[in-house]
């Protein structure tokens, strides 16, 4: 069923079209509304904590653990092994896309840390459309060390198209290089338990995180510290520190308090057999 | 073009495609020049496809970068390097022999559906292995919460497999309860939590102020 | 290793031992079958009563969104499902979002199934449309204009030249989707057809959505059977032993149900003795 809003407020259905201006939305209006005012929300939040608001996120243990883990590897003289998971082999994906690219500014800033430290880092990834993102932030993270000469894409960077090959990649290098430290950051399947539970056979520390909720448990279980979900997104505004980009986190967490509240209505009204919130949101 | 503009043009673009595609969800339904496959959203779509089909292009580049430097050096691994430029190489040749004629080779044929799905059939399988040792290390009541996790994990695990229904009655019912019932709530709030971090992210890239993904470094 | 007790060893046993008995448990029971019963979850029962509904010329797709690595789970559920369509009377379009190595998939398909395929007319009982690529807009697409995806089908013969496709050309004619997905797919699905604006001619409502996932996405599939944006879930071998059990036709995942029961009994007593090794050896240290 269509529904006409005109700017009047009047609802029509079926899809008369009214003469002059008129909006034609199909059944996410709602979702448009949510949408607009959550865009609203991160928008004031962002620019009152750039005008001075003090926002405190808490640590990321993950997040921390990062120098930890590069120092590690500086120790042990050791390589760190990087990924972002297969992602579904490209960025151009709703769920995934989103996830490896924080998976590559948590690189950048990974990155970074190891070209001060003198550690080789290596990324794997079977995104072959991540690849000139991939370089140009290792290249800069080398670049603002003073050490622009030491980055090589041939060395630092692994490609392998599909999954299996990709995974296979990584197993026999992980054997073969045995990494002081592994970060599985992004949108994982399958491999996350299989290079998970690789690193833990060689000892390595390990930091993982994803927002595909099928591979949490894998590596939760596999992994020293892990970003769960949202925290995935979070973790790069946690590391940059920027006040308005740590405003839209304030924004998400009233978002999050917002939710809440509708589900508990919705709880209370079900109990009565009422479904006018369900059919408001289905608008 | 110098550095900063270059940089600058990436996320204004990344905004613009992304509001392109928030229009097209919500209002692009009647309006045919945004939507559908001739309009700018599905013109859209179809350059990302093809930038992402040749970034395997780049990618193939990578990988001859990579194990080239591994024969040129001379290392422990040059001979498994070798053999891949061979089959790469002759792979390549066979694809572009269909290309150009239309037809496919039986090597062709046979390599990927014999080796390449096997293959990858075995390395999928290797997961339950791994997933056994990984649940032998982690599955120790340490705490309280350890210890929730442990026996709900033995009765979902003993529900799942049909032996579990011959030792207990009391398997199936509970480990299935886990997977009605125990499970849901912890799924849809990360479902909905991770929704809403997607959210402020997205935000967060449509106004160009995520920018660690290209080029700047924290 | 001195000065470490039994305790420390069951604690610390190499991998390889683990392998190794999973190895010969799990290859056992192919060579000597046990047999055991298997009971029916209620989302492969809905499933399974889902299938039964389809009347005889009603249209049913078959999305492969899952690739030759996952056919432990998955196959198993897609072969047993389009046996069950042919019984029905039903007609079978079948395509895939994102795997490219479909063809593979629907010609094992085809194999497993040579009663099915050889009564069965391409182009007129069923139309195999191959690979597009993995978009929503694809899917969103598909739910009102078939040919814009797919001009033509893997023979050749363009889709309004194929004789059942005359008068499909979108979700009006389709009475629900069959997904095997190893991510995302069915939430496309899900989002553009069960919640679209497209309703199927018969029942004045949009499409149904079935999933044939693998075990490891059952729990996060679960969540979408359960608030009724999917009429069943086939969750992975079990879900598929499930489903052969109640269609009567026996096939790989019945077989794989002794050595999961294996698997799964070796991994519990293996964690019992792990927990047991724990304890003693805290017991010590106190």
């Amino acid at each position: 069923m269509e529904h006409v809003l005109t700017l009047h407020g009047e609802l029509k259905t079926n899809g008369e079209k009214k003469m002059g201006v008129w909006i034609i939305l199909d059944t996410k209006f709602v979702a448009l509304l949510i949408l607009i005012a959550s865009f609203i929300l991160f928008y004031v939040y962002m620019n009152l904590a750039k005008g001075g608001m003090k926002i405190k996120a808490r640590t990321f243990p993950a997040v921390a653990a990062i120098p930890e883990a590069i120092g590690r590897a500086a120790e042990m003289g050791k390589p760190v092994y990087y990924s972002t998971g297969l992602g579904q082999s490209t960025l151009n994906n709703q769920l995934n896309g989103p996830q490896t690219l924080a998976g590559i500014s948590i690189l950048g800033y990974t990155t970074r840390l190891c070209a001060k430290s003198g550690v080789k880092i290596t990324y794997f990834t079977p995104i072959a459309d991540s690849l000139p993102l991939v370089e140009e932030t290792m290249r800069t993270a080398y670049m603002a060390e003073g050490k622009p000469e030491e980055f090589d894409p041939a060395v630092a960077i692994n490609f392998q198209q599909d999954q299996s090959p990709y995974l296979t990649a990584s197993l026999g290098w992980i054997q073969r290089e045995k990494p002081a430290s592994t970060f599985l950051l992004g949108g994982f399947y399958y491999e996350a338990v299989v290079i998970g539970e690789a690193g833990n056979t060689i000892g390595a520390m390990q930091i993982g995180g994803s927002a595909n909720t099928h591979q949490l448990p894998f590596l939760v279980a596999t992994c020293d510290y892990t970003l769960i979900m949202e925290e995935l997104y979070a973790a790069s505004a946690a590391i940059s520190g920027n006040p308005d980009v740590l405003g839209s986190l304030k924004g998400e967490d009233l978002l999050k308090f917002l939710v809440l509240i509708l589900i508990g209505l919705g709880f209370i009204l079900a109990l009565v057999n009422n479904n006018s919130l369900i059919s408001l949101l289905r608008l | 073009m110098s550095q900063v503009y270059k940089r600058e043009l990436v996320f204004v673009v990344t905004g613009v495609v992304a509001l392109v595609m928030m229009l097209d969800y919500f209002f692009g339904k009647n309006i045919p020049w945004l939507s559908g496959a001739g309009g700018i959203s599905g013109q859209l779509q179809t350059w990302a496809l093809i930038i992402q089909l040749m970034a395997i292009g780049l990618g193939a580049i990578n990988l001859i970068q990579v194990h080239y430097r591994q024969i040129s050096r001379k290392t422990n691994m040059a001979i498994y390097s070798a053999s891949f430029m061979v089959f790469f190489a002759f792979l390549l040749l066979l694809g572009f022999y269909k290309l150009a004629t239309g037809v496919e080779l039986y090597p062709y044929t046979w390599i990927f559906a014999n080796v390449y799905t096997s293959l990858g059939a075995t390395l999928y399988a290797i997961t339950g292995f791994y997933i056994f040792s990984a649940a032998y290390r982690a599955f120790r009541a340490r705490n309280i919460d350890a210890a929730i996790l442990l026996i709900g994990g033995i009765f979902v695990l003993l529900a799942n497999a049909p032996i579990g229904e011959v030792i207990w009655s009391g398997f199936p019912l509970i480990g299935n309860w886990f997977n009605n019932v125990g499970q849901i709530p912890g799924m849809r709030t990360f479902t909905v939590v991770g929704a809403l971090g997607l959210l402020a992210y997205g935000f967060r890239a449509l106004i160009g102020k995520e920018r660690g993904f290209y080029s700047e470094v924290q | 290793m001195s000065g470490q007790d039994i305790w420390d060893k069951l604690q610390n046993v190499d991998r390889r031992v683990f392998y190794w008995i999973l190895f010969i448990g799990l290859t056992v029971p192919f060579l000597t079958p046990i047999g055991l019963p298997i009971s029916v979850t209620p989302s492969t029962q809905a499933y399974f009563d889902g299938l039964k509904t389809i009347e005889k010329g009603e249209v049913v797709v078959l999305s492969i969104n899952s690739g030759v690595s996952a056919w432990g789970d998955c196959l198993p559920a897609m072969v047993t499902s389009v046996h069950k369509v042919y019984d029905q009377g039903g007609k079978l379009i079948v395509w895939s979002i994102g795997y490219n190595d479909v063809d593979i998939t629907w010609r094992k398909i085809q194999e497993k199934l040579p009663d099915v395929f050889s009564k069965w007319k391409e182009g007129e009982n069923y139309v195999y449309f191959g690979y597009c690529p993995p978009q929503e807009t694809n899917v969103a697409l598909l739910a009102t204009n078939i040919r814009a995806v797919y001009t033509q089908d893997v023979r050749g013969v363009k889709t309004g030249d194929i004789p059942m496709m005359k008068d499909i050309n979108g979700a009006n004619k389709i009475k629900f989707v069959l997904s095997s997905d190893t991510g995302d797919a069915q939430m496309y699905y899900i989002r553009q057809w069960k919640n679209g604006q497209v309703n199927y001619e018969k029942t004045g409502k949009p499409p149904l959505i079935a999933e044939m996932g693998i075990a490891m996405n059952k729990s996060g599939d679960m969540v979408y059977f359960l608030s009724g944006d999917e009429f069943g879930l086939v969750g992975g071998s079990r879900g598929a032993a499930e489903l052969e059990a109640l269609t009567g036709y026996k096939g790989d995942a019945t077989t794989t149900m002794d050595s999961i029961s294996v698997s799964h009994v070796l991994l519990v007593l293996a964690i019992i003795l792990a927990n047991i090794a724990m304890v003693a050896t805290r017991g010590q240290k106190k």
